[in-house]
């Protein structure tokens, strides 16, 4: 059962890092924090709700960017018009994260701090070269970053950087992280992922590169979404990709059998990308 | 006066004219249910209410050394915690075929998950806390996990002592066996119960055979998921124990909280309010008696609530592992069918030896089959103890039957609708000798599903069609009992100890007494499942409520019908003959004429009294023979298997529910495409799975349950009505039957599709990737 906890509600950013720490932690959708809560794996003394801070939720276009808060749902980032018109591979990728409920509740900054490795936000931001923007009280020993704006230091990490490990994020407890910026513009795309349960098996995007070339990412299967960047998308080997990758075994796939479907969703997201970017 | 005085005169005649029955009535408990107004058992909280939480083993096999209970104990607003020491006095144990079943666990554990220690707190949050510090101790033994493990010439022992059980039938009426703890034998292997079903020469007939075809096949264990986890809450008063409880039995648990308690009957009251989903898993007892033994120690109302997990480790249904070998001629009739079903019921035996029985009964099919052999073993093991689930045996047991068929039909070079056809039973031949006949039409049944198969049929590569039938010897034990009470204004009460589980039950009761006395269903009230206030039921299992219960109805209103006239006859000063009936009324001599609430006011002479009427159910007349009826299973699939990945999309699901007369035609759909999606569950999707001595998805993430995405492209739920049945109107029950035969229709599609015969369920991409690469099971990652 969820035990107590006590509950912050700040209106800003600012009133928001002046609450955290170790043990007073962010909570957007809980769809992650309250079941890792109720399994008694984490007892929290206070959370800090972000819900009442609406800069968090805010999409615009700023500085050639696409910048999404971190606390829009997945619902929201689906069906929102700048990032259809943007980054349409997100909104697609978004809407079919796992179930009403979930999409609904939870949030894309939630989504990539607690860093499920089943993660299809993960892997599309990865294949779109985003950045996530981590903000900190000033004065505090958190990072090593830049000076941000009203005594707050703050700092940009590319997924690679930020995501080290399963449920393991380079944020640190004083950390808040504000948003998700995507560089424009975004060419074409596909996200095609192999879901049997609540969580994809396997999700592969592939975002056209140059004039043959993708960047390929290969999340879920691993512990982390694996980068690949090629120069022609024809010479890709899947088989050797799949082969390179640590697939983590549970109910949904043996390693043998994960390997495999890799493969295949890698040769299927290439074809589906070379049709996509030879129509007119 | 006598019923041979009265006129016959039915109030409506057969089959035409009804204006309830056999109506899609709107559900009595729908809008209820669906604004959240609905109460169930969750919602009951008593003032002053105590709250529990189970300490479970977490070992698989293990003596108890000691309970450390201390430091729970200091934790503020912890009011008790209570180990099996302290229930000196009580039966410790429950069961209605062997009370082998501990309360808490005694002297060791049998499995992880078992209680051990029960922690009673002012509110949830102290109660768990002091959970959290209650240390025990234990001696690890030997566990056996797997049936192979547990028929081992030197297994350890799951039970070291045996416990009588009793034949099928009805289980000496059902009654637990009386208990035997102080004569008992001691156990020599872990078998919990044995069952055999024989009769011609098997041996000669395989002989004779031109063809025989052997299949073995695994099925897997299960969690009858339903949306409401177990819970219950009981209190002592000066009037006995009360439980409420998520029960679909509350009569047979009123049973084993009596002998617990050495109460009469009378004084244990166990009521249900709406029953959030059972499956069979809220057959018989669960939680009531840890309940009621922390009320009974701390002498307050305790409430008990357990999660999804909580539950699977409370119950969760057989697995099976069957052998099935039929010897037939050369142009497909069956000669023989000789065949071992295994089950591997968990720790303690619950209904898994009924299951056993119905398993070996259900194995063979609604065919012909002039020699058999087959024999069932039930087993213990030390994991999660299993018990009904939907089906009961008839999954675990057509499986093997049906599989085998289809096999034999690529043998023979037939399609398997020809196969089946040349050895379907027709209407009345008996499939178990000296039983009733099959009250159902299955030549006609198989020949709609075929016709709607075929019409969609795609023949594209890496596409399959299965089908599969089943008969079950449903209804139970017929004992059942109903009254109606009509009021002074003429509305009626009526009251069945039957549950309404979601399968709609309330609105068929509404819908019988509206028919029977002519009155709207507006103003007809139900009051269900209170052993303290209604009628006494059974069960509400084996799809037996609209047949059995549906008689007892319409015999409560035949009686109550009865005495109106009587009364009317001393009113009117006319002889009995003289009084006829009409809808919510009667007539007289002279053309006079009075409602049913004029005749109560004028016999009792103010504008006050009742009538009651009792019917009652019992192994006599229609239902002497047994079964009451039989349910039987028609389904067809067709499945696409995506060659890459072994992914399975279902293309076409028919279902034929062939029930005798639907006395709701929505609910019969609604049931029947329940089962059958239930069905696809186990055939697709769902399975427990142990890994040493947990299992790994005790929850609804991980444990697959069909959703709403995986719904067939076409469903055909067709509902055959011949009036075959022994209920009401024709009627039969419905429920299980599209449930039963879904998992051979799923193989055999699956094998049609790929060429391959698989030989365990459910068919998940990953297996089915493996079939069709000759790839074992697991890979030896030694
Ligand atoms: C049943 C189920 C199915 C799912 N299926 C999928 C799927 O198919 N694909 C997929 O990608 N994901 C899936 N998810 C994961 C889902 O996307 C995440 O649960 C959700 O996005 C998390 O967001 P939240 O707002 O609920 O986070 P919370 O649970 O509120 O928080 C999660 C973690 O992030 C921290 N946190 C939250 N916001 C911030 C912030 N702004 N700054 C710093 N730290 C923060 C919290 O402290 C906590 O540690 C599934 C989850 C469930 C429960």
């Amino acid at each position: 059962m969820l035990p107590p906890f006590g509950l912050a509600r700040p209106r800003s950013v600012s009133a928001a890092l002046a609450e955290l720490d170790e043990d007073s932690v962010p909570y957007w959708g809980g769809t992650e924090l309250l079941l890792a809560m109720r399994m008694g794996l984490i007892r929290p003394r206070q959370l800090v709700d972000l819900k009442g801070i609406a800069e968090l939720t805010e999409v615009r276009i700023e500085d050639g960017e696409l910048v999404l808060g971190a606390g829009l749902s997945h619902d929201e980032v689906a069906r929102d018009p700048l990032v259809a018109e943007h980054a349409p591979l997100l909104a697609y990728a978004e809407a079919l994260v796992g179930n009403a409920r979930v999409r609904a509740q939870g949030t894309i900054g939630g989504n990539l701090c607690f860093a499920e490795p089943r993660s299809d936000v993960a892997t599309v931001l990865s294949a779109l070269s985003a950045e996530v923007r981590l903000v900190a009280a000033d004065g505090t020993d958190g990072a090593d970053g830049t000076d941000g704006a009203d005594g707050t230091r703050e700092r940009r990490l590319d997924m690679a950087a930020f995501l080290l490990g399963p449920y393991w994020t380079d944020r640190q407890p004083d950390e808040l992280l504000v948003d998700v910026r995507i560089p424009l513009p975004v060419t074409a795309g596909v996200y095609l992922k192999y879901q049997t349960v609540e969580r994809p098996t396997v999700g592969v995007a592939a975002v056209a590169r140059g004039a043959a070339g993708c960047r390929l990412v290969v999340g879920a299967v691993g512990e982390l979404p694996a980068g690949f960047d090629f120069e022609d998308v024809a010479s890709v080997d899947a088989e050797a990709i799949a082969g390179e990758l640590e697939p983590t075994p549970d109910l949904t796939g043996s390693i043998l059998y994960k390997r495999h479907v890799t493969a295949v969703f890698i040769r299927r997201a290439l074809a589906e990308l070379a049709e996509k970017v030879s129509a007119p | 006066m006598t019923d041979s005085k009265m006129k016959a005169h039915p109030v409506f005649p057969e089959h035409s004219g009804k204006s309830f029955a056999g109506k899609a009535v709107l559900r009595r408990d729908l809008k209820e249910k669906v604004t959240g107004a609905a109460v169930y058992t969750v919602d009951v909280v008593p003032p002053g209410c105590l709250h529990a939480v189970v300490v479970r083993s977490d070992r698989a096999h293990a003596r108890i050394i000691d309970v450390d209970r201390s430091e729970a104990l200091a934790v503020p607003g912890v009011v008790a915690v209570i180990t099996s020491d302290d229930l000196t006095g009580l039966f410790p144990r429950f069961g209605h075929i062997v009370p082998d079943h501990c309360i808490l666990a005694i002297d060791k554990v049998r499995y992880y998950g078992e209680p051990v220690v029960l922690v009673i707190g002012d509110d949830l949050y102290s109660a768990s806390d002091g959970a959290d510090l209650v240390r025990i101790e234990y001696d690890e033994l030997p566990a056996v996990m797997t049936i192979d493990e547990a028929l081992a010439p030197d297994a350890t022992l799951v039970h070291e002592e045996q416990y009588a059980s009793t034949g099928d039938e009805s289980f000496s009426a059902m009654a637990a066996a009386p208990d035997d703890s102080d004569t008992a034998l001691p156990a020599t292997d872990n078998i919990t119960h044995s069952h055999e079903l024989a009769w011609g020469d098997v041996q000669a007939a395989f002989a004779a055979s031109d063809v025989i075809v052997e299949t073995l096949i695994h099925f897997p264990m299960l969690y009858g998921y339903a949306m409401e986890p177990y819970n219950s809450v009981a209190h002592f008063t000066d009037d006995g124990l009360h439980v409420t409880s998520s029960a679909q039995h509350p009569y047979m648990v009123r049973t084993d909280l009596a002998r617990v308690f050495d109460l009469p009957l009378a004084k244990v009251r166990v009521d249900v309010p709406y029953l959030g989903g059972g499956y069979g898993t809220k057959s018989y007892t669960k939680l009531e008696p840890l309940a009621a033994i922390g009320a009974w120690i701390t002498k307050r109302p305790v409430k008990l609530v357990v999660d999804v997990e909580g539950a699977i480790y409370t119950t969760r249904a057989d697995a099976a592992q069957t052998r099935m070998r039929t010897g037939f001629t050369s142009d497909g009739v069956i000669l023989a069918r000789e065949y071992e079903v295994i089950l591997e019921s968990g720790a303690y035996a619950d209904n898994s030896p009924l299951v056993l029985a119905k398993a070996v009964n259900r194995a063979f099919g609604p065919y012909r089959v002039p020699n058999i052999a087959g024999r069932g073993k039930s087993v213990y093991t030390n994991t999660a103890p299993a018990s009904s689930y939907r089906g009961f045996g008839a999954p675990q047991g057509a499986l093997a039957g049906e599989l085998n068929l289809d096999q034999a039909a690529e043998q023979l070079g037939l399609d398997p609708y020809e196969l089946r056809r040349r050895n379907l039973v027709h209407p009345g031949e008996e499939i178990l000798p000296g039983k009733r006949g099959i009250d159902a039409d299955l030549h006609a049944d198989l020949g709609m599903l075929e016709e709607s198969l075929k019409r969609d049929a795609s023949d594209q590569p890496m596409h399959g069609i299965g089908v599969g039938l089943a008969a079950s010897d449903a209804g139970a034990f017929p004992v059942s009992t109903a009254i109606v009470r009509i009021q002074t204004d003429g509305s009626a009460v009526v009251m069945s100890g039957a549950t309404e589980m979601g399968q709609g039950s309330k609105s068929v009761l509404v819908q019988l007494v509206a028919e029977e006395l002519g009155i709207p269903m507006e103003v007809v009230q139900v009051v269900q499942s209170d052993t303290g206030a209604g009628s006494y039921e059974r069960t509400t299992g084996a799809s037996r409520t609209t047949t059995l219960v549906g008689l007892a109805v319409q015999r409560a209103c035949g009686d109550a019908r009865r005495k109106i006239a009587e009364m009317a006859s001393e009113i009117f000063e006319c002889t009995p003959d003289l009084i006829d009936h009409l809808p919510g009324g009667i007539s007289g001599p002279d053309g006079l004429s009075a409602t049913f609430g004029e005749v109560i006011q004028r016999w009792f002479g103010a504008e006050a009294g009742e009538v009651t009427g009792v019917g009652t159910v019992r192994r006599e007349g229609v239902t002497q023979k047994m079964p009451p009826f039989w349910e039987v299973g028609v389904v067809g699939v067709e499945v696409a298997v995506d060659p890459e990945t072994g992914f399975v999309t279902v293309e076409q699901l028919v279902t034929v529910a062939d029930v005798g007369f639907a006395m709701n035609p929505k609910a019969v759909e609604g049931q029947d495409l329940g089962a059958a999606t239930q069905g696809l569950g186990y055939s697709l999707y769902e399975e427990l799975v142990y890994d040493g001595p947990q299992i790994v998805n005790p929850n609804v993430v991980e444990y697959r349950v069909p959703r709403m995405g995986d719904l067939p492209k076409k469903i055909d739920t067709m509902i055959a009505q011949r009036g075959d049945g022994v209920g009401p109107y024709g009627a039969k029950g419905a429920g299980e039957g599209a449930l039963n035969p879904m998992g051979p229709a799923v193989a055999s599609a699956i094998a049609r599709a790929t060429g391959k015969w698989p030989d365990r369920l459910p068919l998940t991409p990953e297996r089915v990737w493996r079939l069709m690469n000759g790839l074992p099971e697991a890979d030896d990652l030694g």
